[in-house]
């Protein structure tokens, strides 16, 4: 009789140790869900916050260099491509990330060569707006790469939690699923460099 | 023989040349600013003459004071590889340049081997100070002085123009908060501690009035016969008297004799804890002055610009 009740007792001990700490890693890791979607909505307001800036440039860049046609279009074109995929946060999986990237990339290589053309325009280089809108530009890629590196971060630590045990149990039984990030810079994704 | 001597005084002939041409990272710049609070610009290689760096301190200084921004300006004669943008955003986010939660850091800095100047500003001075702003500030002010070496009259000119449009752009009310908070935490320990002290001595003196007789606090001083005063000590006995059963006790008390050398500080037994308590409050309530200043643990997330020349 007494056995039996210490070996209730123990197995209701366990079971509430079992309750407490799966609580505190379910919040944990909520708190690091949202953290990931967090950073994910940085990444594509970065990301916004450029093609905000296309349409600026490219006017400016037309007033000196109209017969640039192609380039120029080559811009728009990517540029509203782009800004049609949009990711929820939610429902970030790898072929969506990958397909916003790409996006993205195509964007950053049109505008690699609407600034590469532009060299060969002295009275637009000396331009104060054709600067300014420049220094922007590369404002808006630096605030880029930072918003997809603190990504990368969030998300790489989330998946390292959830697949550790003992969260990983508690991960699965949950459905806490891997986040998806981003790849290594492709070619295109790599950041537009002018050298002569 | 004398090749080898010619040797060992080439060498340490280059040693200078060497050390002048030091690679600095983030880790290794001198945070002038925690040992003194009036300084911002960081200039281990002497890049900068004095008074330029005083000129700047003393605009950063301000600017500090009013609007509670901010600044660390770094002039290193190389990075190594590195690239001055990457440079600036770590410098700013592991210094933590910029109050907490305004984020209001700016870091300038100019690596002479590169030839590069660069603006990183934290999330909180994006709007008031745009990468394009940073540009013309750049291209203006700085760089037809930069180009020719001049590296003294074009940070100057820099930090002017920075100064002059971050005037009165914010207010500096969380710097005070920041600092508030941690000066309100000593006052109240300080209060707290004065209190506990106060209360231990009030409970001391109750205590010593405790009749041992009939328990009630009735006791009062009668008389006094002093043994000795040796160095300005003096031993007495006191006789108390209870008022309520006529209970009388002797007690032997030592105490510092206030007419020894003009001694100033009474140590009535009991109120030694209250003096104590008094005299610690101000030693810790003290300070400031030229201390050293603190960053706030600001963040950036790829703000400025940056200009080659």
């Amino acid at each position: 009789m007494k056995k039996s009740v210490i070996i209730l007792l123990s197995i209701l001990a366990v079971v509430v140790i079992i309750i407490v700490s799966s609580i505190s890693t379910y919040n944990g890791l909520v708190t690091m869900d949202e953290n990931v979607s967090g950073q994910w909505a940085n990444v594509e307001t970065q990301y916004q916050r450029r093609a905000d800036l296309i349409p600026n440039l490219v006017n400016t860049v037309k007033g000196y260099a109209s017969h640039e046609k192609e380039t120029l279009e080559g811009v728009v074109e990517a540029r509203s491509q782009a800004t049609q995929i949009k990711v929820d946060a939610n429902d970030l999986t790898p072929e969506k990330l990958a397909e916003y990237q790409k996006a993205q990339g195509a964007v950053t290589s049109a505008l690699g060569k609407l600034l590469a053309i532009t060299e060969n325009y002295p009275d637009l280089k000396a331009n104060q707006n054709f600067l300014e809108l420049q220094a922007q530009l590369e404002g808006t890629e630096n605030r880029i790469n930072v918003a997809r590196k603190n990504f990368n971060d969030a998300a790489q630590a989330y998946n390292t939690t959830i697949r550790r045990f003992p969260k990983s149990i508690f991960a699965g039984m949950f459905g806490f699923d891997k986040r998806a990030y981003f790849e290594a810079a492709e070619g295109a994704e790599k950041a537009p460099e002018v050298k002569f | 023989m004398k090749s080898f001597a010619t040797f060992i005084l080439l060498t340490l002939l280059c040693i200078p040349l060497r050390a002048q041409q030091k690679i600095y990272t983030v880790d290794n710049i001198p945070k002038v600013h925690l040992q003194n609070k009036m300084q911002y610009v960081c200039n281990p290689a002497d890049i900068l003459s004095q008074e330029a760096c005083n000129e700047m301190d003393a605009l950063l200084y301000t600017l500090e004071e009013k609007t509670g921004i901010e600044t660390v300006v770094a002039v290193v004669p190389s990075i190594g590889e590195a690239d001055c943008f990457e440079f600036s955003h770590q410098l700013l986010n592991q210094w933590g340049v910029g109050q907490k939660g305004k984020n209001n850091g700016l870091v300038i800095l100019l690596v002479t081997d590169q030839r590069c100047v660069q603006f990183y500003t934290g999330y909180g001075l994006e709007g008031d100070l745009p990468d394009a702003i940073c540009k013309r500030i750049q291209t203006k002010y700085m760089i037809p002085y930069l180009k020719d070496g001049n590296w003294n009259a074009g940070m100057v000119a820099g930090v002017q123009a920075v100064c002059q449009r971050l005037d009165g752009s914010m207010v500096n009310d969380g710097a005070s908060d920041d600092e508030g908070m941690s000066g309100g935490m000593i006052i109240l320990a300080v209060i707290g501690f004065m209190g506990v002290a106060f209360i231990i001595s009030m409970l001391a003196v109750r205590a010593s009035t405790r009749c041992p007789n009939c328990h009630k606090h009735a006791l009062q001083r009668s008389g006094t016969v002093l043994i000795s005063n040796r160095n300005g000590i003096k031993t007495e006995d006191i006789t108390y008297t209870c008022r309520e059963c006529g209970h009388s006790i002797v007690r032997r008390q030592q105490s510092y004799d206030e007419s020894y050398r003009g001694r100033g500080g009474g140590g009535r037994g009991p109120f030694i804890g209250g003096f104590g308590g008094g005299f610690g409050g101000r030693g810790s309530g003290g300070g400031g002055g030229f201390g050293g200043g603190s960053f706030g643990g600001g963040m950036g997330g790829g703000g400025g610009a940056g200009s080659r020349f």
